[in-house]
């Protein structure tokens, strides 16, 4: 009786937990079916901003930019505010000139440009400014136009170091080249007397590559900055001929090609000094080809992983590198201050910092924080 | 839920297996109704995916005709192309407010605002183009339809962007949708199968519980079918038919137990009495039987006794008339009463017949006293009980002495009991050979000579028989050669009281 009794119970529980078990399942099953069907139409982010900002970079592949665009945003989401970067968001290849016309018509919140000293941006600046529109310019700057701010890099400073590092460089790897003339003596009678010979060193080659928007004042403070700590902290006697080479980067792969073309001359520089990402990649990638490693050193900027395992390899003799992240910081912090106060300071300097053989590891070990 | 499985087992056996039919079936079709309900939901959002697609496609053909009908009205400017205008304008127009306008995380919503702002700015230039056209302000127009077709060129490319970026969302959206489709469907036959399975055990389960009281009744009625009426009870919890039926069918067994019982019984006392009065005839044939073998004489005995009594009577010989007498009469009372209820005074008589004749034989050597309560004389017992007692005490007691040997009979009541003493001052008894008498065991000597033949063990049987209870005997010797009392107990009987 008492086992037929627990044997009952034994069984109504079982047959209980069964059912309760399977109407459990089937509303988990619907609950999570739902859920799924939910997450095609839910937004990936539904959050409201109060501002909406467009940076136009110089591109959009590179790491540089890509820490420059991730600050400004990580910044911007702080602010409640979006910055988009309008490269890559079409399929067609616009110009930086069309991309501000086109955040212009879009009537944004605020442009962040990497600006040049053409005209046609100037024009494009001051209609933004004319529709009320803020402009910071990035990098490169527009002087003459009415932007609200300039966003770079300390150019004089950049150069200053570029030129101690040109200074290192002549000490530690290249050995003076000598040259000896040989000149006949004449007398009065045209006799030959003797021949004398002068030793001359020959002159250390610094190429510069520029851009070739000559207006641009960054650069052109860049390039005086190297000259001036040449001429003031050389201690040898040995000439340095600084030149100014410029890279034509109006076409889609001029720069490469351009680069390529320095070193099929007969005569190749002893020191590159490259200021830009894709120059410096581009020229290490161009020395390693042409089997110049040793003889031509490369200065080059920026931190990304190929430029850093270069450092690393000693292909590139020190490279500089920009907080990227603070730069896109920068620009949305003087936005938002523009937008709030009606004014903002007008230039904003990101840090510079230099990376050789003796720091890298911490770099390639660490990660840069810009290079993600 | 102990009420709701009481409401269920009082229910009716139709009720019940319907109202499991019912349960599972409602079950199975709840979850199918979840499923299909599920599969549609997806069905309706895969049918949704390419809408956005759809919806820009719309936006930039609406955009196409704006455009082409502004060119149409500057190439011609026919009135026609004017309205056309006008009225594309107002349907693009229509088309831009259902675009976003809102800054939000999503990067399609946030081209969509763009769109919206730039298509706002395009139209306006679009106007201010046909403005000019109209007010034949040719630089001004060409210039303004110069940045309107710029503006279109942006705009479209933007849309052309968007509807890429969204196909390509769209097209990964549908391939997982379908997989899922897909998923989802293998989950729910797998879900099918397995309430099926459910179903299919709850059904086996209660039907299983529902007819298990039958099997048990059934198991049961096979049992008492087979003649074993000891089945045990059925148990009932069940209102329904079956229980109605397990009640009535253990009902019935216990009421065929009982009567079989009070058969068993009175078969049991039948078969008691029976028993008791064959042992009793048994007995009496045992003593009859040896009276039969011992008439052989008394008969013989008997009539010649009686012509020597005669003849000594004709002599005049007084004491062997009376010595002949007692004969006579001693044998007369074998034959005559051997199978009789007699009465106390009888047994004693025949006693004193024993004792005369006897000390005749030994001239005198018995010393025969009795003590009798008159009142117990018509006290009913066994025939043939005192005398063989008597005998034994002669034969075992007095004859082998070298004194005198004396005997004394007493009668006498304790309560409601006749006490017959007798009692001699012979050889005695062992405790052990009481016993063996008492349990009539002991009949070694039963034939010996003088005996007529009726053993101790016979008389304490009939004697059981007789008052049918076991304490009829009791000997009492106080060791050898201080004499034995042999003391018998019967109940008075109503006879006496009658007499009395």
């Amino acid at each position: 009786m008492r086992k037929d009794n627990a044997k009952k119970t034994k069984y109504t529980f079982y047959l209980g937990m069964t059912v309760f078990l399977l109407i459990v399942t089937t509303i988990m099953g619907v609950f999570a079916f739902t859920m799924y069907v939910d997450h095609f139409t839910e937004k990936s982010d539904p959050n409201r901003y109060d501002k909406y900002y467009i940076m136009i970079a110089e591109d959009n592949s590179s790491s540089f930019w890509q820490s420059v665009y991730r600050g400004a945003y990580e910044e911007g989401l702080l602010q409640n505010s979006y910055v988009d970067l309008l490269n890559g968001a079409f399929d067609h290849n616009y110009s930086k000139e069309d991309m501000m016309r086109i955040a212009i018509a879009s009537e944004v919140d605020g442009i962040i440009v990497a600006a040049d000293e053409s005209d046609e941006m100037t024009e494009l600046i001051n209609e933004a400014a004319a529709k009320e529109i803020p402009v910071v310019t990035l990098y490169g700057d527009n002087t003459q136009s009415e932007r609200c701010t300039f966003v770079g890099i300390g150019s004089y400073d950049l150069g200053r170091e570029y030129g101690r590092q040109v200074l290192e460089i002549m000490r530690k790897k290249l050995l003076p080249e000598v040259q000896v003339r040989v000149t006949p003596l004449y007398d009065e009678n045209g006799v030959r007397l003797m021949w004398t010979e002068t030793m001359e060193y020959l002159p250390v080659k610094v190429m510069v590559l520029v851009s070739p928007h000559t207006q641009d004042s960054g650069q052109n403070i860049l390039c005086s900055g190297i000259q001036e700590t040449i001429d003031n902290e050389k201690e040898e006697d040995v000439e340095i001929e600084l030149s100014l080479v410029t890279i034509d980067d109006t076409n889609t792969f001029s720069v490469e090609e351009s680069i390529r073309d320095i070193f099929m001359e007969q005569e190749q520089p002893d020191i590159i000094v490259c200021l830009n990402e894709l120059n410096t990649a581009c020229v290490y990638q161009a020395v390693v080809d042409y089997n110049k490693v040793g003889q031509v050193n490369i200065l080059g900027y920026y931190d990304s992983d190929t430029i850093l395992k270069a450092v690393d390899r000693n292909v590139i003799y020190a490279t500089v590198t920009i907080d990227a992240a603070q730069m896109g910081k920068y620009c949305v912090e003087a936005l938002t201050e523009y937008n709030t106060f009606g004014n903002t300071s007008q230039y904003f300097i990101a840090d510079i910092e230099l990376i050789n053989k003796d720091n890298v590891a911490e770099y390639l070990d660490g990660g840069d924080a810009g290079d993600e | 839920m102990n009420k709701k499985l009481r409401a269920f087992s009082d229910m009716s056996l139709q009720g019940k297996i319907s109202s499991i039919y019912i349960l599972t079936n409602l079950f199975a079709c709840l979850v199918n109704i979840l499923l299909i309900l599920g599969i549609n939901r997806m069905s309706g959002e895969m049918e949704m995916v390419y809408r956005d697609n759809l919806n820009l496609n719309e936006l930039s053909e609406s955009l196409d005709s704006v455009q082409s009908s502004m060119t149409d009205y500057l190439n011609a400017k026919t009135s026609d192309s004017l309205e056309e205008y006008y009225r594309n304008s107002q349907i693009y127009m229509q088309l831009l407010e259902g675009l976003e306008d809102e800054i939000n995380g999503d990067s399609y919503d946030r081209m969509k605002r763009n769109i919206k702002h730039m298509s706002g700015q395009y139209l306006e230039i679009a106007d201010q183009t046909i403005d000019a056209k109209r007010g034949r302000n040719v630089e001004k127009y060409r210039a303004r339809y110069e940045s309107a077709s710029q503006m279109y060129d942006y705009i479209n490319t933007y849309i052309y962007s968007l509807n890429n970026q969204q196909f390509k969302n769209n097209s990964e959206n549908y391939t997982e949708l379908s997989q899922a489709f897909r998923l989802f469907e293998t989950v729910g036959i797998a879900v099918i199968i397995v309430v099926i399975g459910v179903n299919v055990c709850i059904i086996t389960k209660l039907v299983g519980a529902i007819i298990s009281p039958l099997k048990a009744l059934a198991r049961s009625a096979d049992e008492v079918a087979n003649g074993n009426f000891d089945v045990e009870l059925l148990e009932v919890q069940t209102r329904d038919e079956i229980g109605v039926v397990s009640r009535a069918f253990n009902q019935m067994v216990v009421s065929i137990r009982e009567y079989i019982e009070r058969i068993r019984h009175s078969m049991e006392v039948e078969r008691v009495m029976k028993e008791k009065e064959l042992l009793m005839e048994t007995h009496l044939k045992d003593a009859q039987l040896k009276y039969l073998q011992a008439q052989i004489n008394p008969h013989f005995l008997f009539n010649t006794l009686n012509a020597g009594a005669q003849l000594a009577m004709l002599e005049g010989a007084e004491r062997t008339y009376r010595y002949v007498q007692n004969m006579s009469e001693f044998f007369r009372y074998n034959v005559k009463k051997g199978d009789a209820t007699v009465t106390i005074q009888e047994e004693i008589e025949l006693v004193d017949n024993y004792i005369y004749i006897l000390n005749v034989r030994f001239s005198g050597d018995i010393h025969y006293e009795k003590k009798v309560d008159q009142s117990l004389l018509q006290v009913e017992m066994p025939s043939m009980i005192l005398q063989p007692i008597v005998e034994n005490c002669v034969n075992h007691g007095i004859r082998e002495m070298a004194g005198e040997g004396r005997i004394w009979l007493s009668v006498y009541r304790i309560d409601d009991v006749a006490c017959i003493s007798v009692r001699d001052n012979g050889a005695g008894m062992s405790a052990e050979a009481i016993g063996k008498v008492l349990s009539g065991t002991y009949r070694e000597e039963e034939l010996a000579a003088g005996s007529n033949g009726i053993g101790m063990d016979n008389v304490i049987a009939r004697l059981k028989l007789f008052t049918e209870c076991d304490d009829v005997m009791s000997i009492v010797s106080e060791g050898v050669d201080q004499g034995t009392e042999v003391i018998i107990y019967l109940q008075i009987r109503e006879r006496e009281e009658e007499d009395v």
